[in-house]
């Protein structure tokens, strides 16, 4: 069996299970923002009558879309969370500024190798980086069998491989590289399964860069991602988990693959996902010039401590282009304090830069990121779909800190090499 | 509250890639499931929130329902009548929601070049077919696993644990 197997297994209470099984599993987190922690309190009570939450302990609720609500209508959907909260005794409730969803879990350590973490968010794969079978689930999913019993069910999900060969150029990250991959199997290259990152290139990549490969998976249409674990994914549990003791499983020799796919990342340019899809990604060549109104580090792809020091050191004595807005957001409080005490914040107001709180920033444009029609921002984030900024004519660019940094100081989308 | 699982109906048709984004945009998310009904799909198509009935059929291209995996979208659409969708392809949170809630889907790869908006289709789920009444033409299409049908069938997910199911034994009991 591979990872997600052996931990899918484990979490169903038998020995083994192969693709095509359904399981039905006990779960060991279960993770909601704002928005989809309101929609699953909403189903819990109107449609599960009795029924009691079954272990408060392994259920957190990250407020990441607002980081303060803008509207009453806000403000009530996040009053009535933290009211259900206070009733069935869920303390892990971390209030607007605490960051995005999947970066304040990860930083206050409430995961675990071996673990299984469901979310009501499709991001949620991102815990494979971490030794973790995580993926999304619905809000009904979420209520009825999770809250209510602590489980959730699965399709055990066939498994493919991409293996990642050769040496970035200068100016291209893990963000392209992933980006490249998205855009190569296109939104639905992996539809319902899971995807193991492997190879050279990603052995060599540090968790911060690698959990952005699960949590891109959605974006191929996978159900999970993971990266086997290795001593780097032993360390860095160590020192973030809040678990004392876990169990690290890891594939047996013999693991089977629906599929291999081999990237050699020596040859890639920067890559950028143009509207109206994530998988519309093309060589930042191809659109260079493109002029631009808003320039974003944050989401839960980017407001990283290394994408906030890319951006600082690209802009250190410099301004961004006029008429450009430059937005940053920090992905955790951590991460905002470590900025601030390394200057970086400092740097980036001189240069012009908003800085706002730990959140989701831009992600579907609660408290900040609507554009209007025709306008166009580049960003860190990790959607593009039309309506998702604002107006549906709004044009929005992803990419890396690197390529959102040099197109800040460019006025227009540019190649940071 | 069984679902019917053939449904026969006046088609919407959408294209490819249309995401959660689209079908109930951010800023109608916290409202009430019938007042999102009210703009379903309003960007992609102004008229299909204005003139949808209670027994009408949407097909769309690939990866329909992709982006974020809000339940409230397929829920909307629910709530409109519509009684079954019919897709290239399904994003996997919208498969796995559309079943949670008793929502026909049926996956038909070539299903999108077969019709036009305002054919009449019958749609068997268990057979997995598609036939557009208006024009003749046949498609088959991939049914659910069994699982997904029995969840289908007892009206979505949490009909279906209230009415038991040998797929959920353990979920009987507190843990």
């Amino acid at each position: 069996m591979n990872m997600i197997e052996k931990i899918l297994a484990r979490g169903a209470g038998k020995k083994h299970v192969s693709p095509g099984d359904v399981v039905v599993a006990k779960v060991d987190l279960m993770v909601m923002h704002d928005l989809s922690s309101n929609f699953v309190m909403r189903v819990f009570e109107t449609e599960m009558e009795n029924a009691s939450i079954c272990d408060p302990e392994r259920i957190a609720f990250v407020f990441d879309h607002n980081f303060s609500p803008a509207t009453q209508q806000a403000a009530e959907a996040l009053a009535a969370v933290r009211r259900f909260a206070a009733r069935h005794g869920i303390h892990k409730v971390f209030d607007g500024g605490h960051g995005s969803v999947h970066h304040v879990i990860i930083e206050n350590g409430l995961w675990a190798p071996g673990q299984i973490i469901i979310g009501c968010d499709s991001h949620t794969p991102i815990y494979g980086a971490l030794g973790v079978f995580a993926t999304g689930v619905g809000n009904n999913s979420m209520a009825a069998l999770g809250f209510a019993h602590g489980r959730a069910w699965f399709r055990v999900p066939e498994t493919m491989r991409v293996l990642f060969h050769g040496q970035a150029q200068a100016g291209v990250t893990p963000r392209d590289v992933a980006q490249h991959l998205v855009g190569r199997l296109g939104e639905d290259g992996a539809v319902y399964k899971a995807v193991e990152y492997a190879g050279p290139y990603m052995e060599a990549m540090e968790i911060e860069d690698r959990i952005l490969f699960p949590l891109m998976s959605i974006d191929i249409g996978a159900k999970c991602g993971y990266v086997n674990p290795d001593e780097k994914t032993l360390a860095f549990a160590r020192a973030r988990s809040a678990a004392k003791d876990f169990e690290m499983p890891v594939n047996d020799a013999d693991v089977i693959y629906c599929d291999t796919l081999e990237i050699d990342v020596s040859t890639l340019e920067p890559q950028v996902a143009c509207p109206p899809t994530v998988g519309n990604v093309k060589p930042v060549g191809e659109i260079a010039g493109v002029k631009i109104d808003v320039a974003e580090i944050g989401g839960s792809t980017g407001g990283r401590l290394c994408d906030l020091r890319t951006l600082a050191a690209r802009l250190k004595g410099r301004h961004a282009a006029e008429g450009v807005r430059l937005q940053v957001v920090p992905a955790s409080r951590a991460i905002y304090r470590e900025a601030m005490r390394e200057g970086l914040l400092e740097t980036l107001f001189d240069a012009g830069a908003n800085i706002f709180p730990p959140s989701a920033g831009s992600n579907q444009a609660f408290n900040m990121g609507a554009l209007a029609e025709d306008e166009v921002m580049i960003s860190t984030q990790a959607r593009n779909f039309p309506g998702r900024n604002g107006h549906p004519k709004a044009r929005h660019y992803l990419a890396s800190a690197e390529t959102v940094a040099a197109s800040a100081l460019a006025g227009k989308i540019a190649d940071p090499r | 509250m069984a679902t019917p699982l053939i449904l026969e109906g006046k088609c919407w048709k959408f294209g490819h890639n249309i995401p959660t984004d689209l079908i109930t945009p951010t800023h109608i998310t916290l409202r009430s499931i019938p007042e999102m009904a009210k703009h379903v799909l309003e960007t992609a198509n102004p008229d299909f929130p204005k003139e949808v009935q209670p027994g009408d059929l949407i097909v769309a291209g690939r990866n329909f329902g992709c982006s974020s995996g809000r339940a409230i979208a397929p829920k909307a659409i629910k709530a409109t009548g519509v009684s079954v969708i019919v897709a290239e392809l399904f994003a996997r949170t919208f498969y796995r929601n559309g079943h949670e809630i008793g929502l026909p889907l049926l996956e038909a790869p070539g299903v999108h070049d077969l019709v036009e908006t305002g054919d009449r289709l019958r749609v068997d789920i268990v057979r997995g077919t598609v036939e557009n009444l208006t024009s003749g033409k046949r498609i088959q299409g991939t049914p659910p696993p069994d699982f997904l049908l029995e969840m289908l069938e007892a009206g979505g997910l949490i009909p279906l644990l209230k009415a038991g199911s040998r797929f959920f034994p353990e979920a009987e009991s507190q843990e």
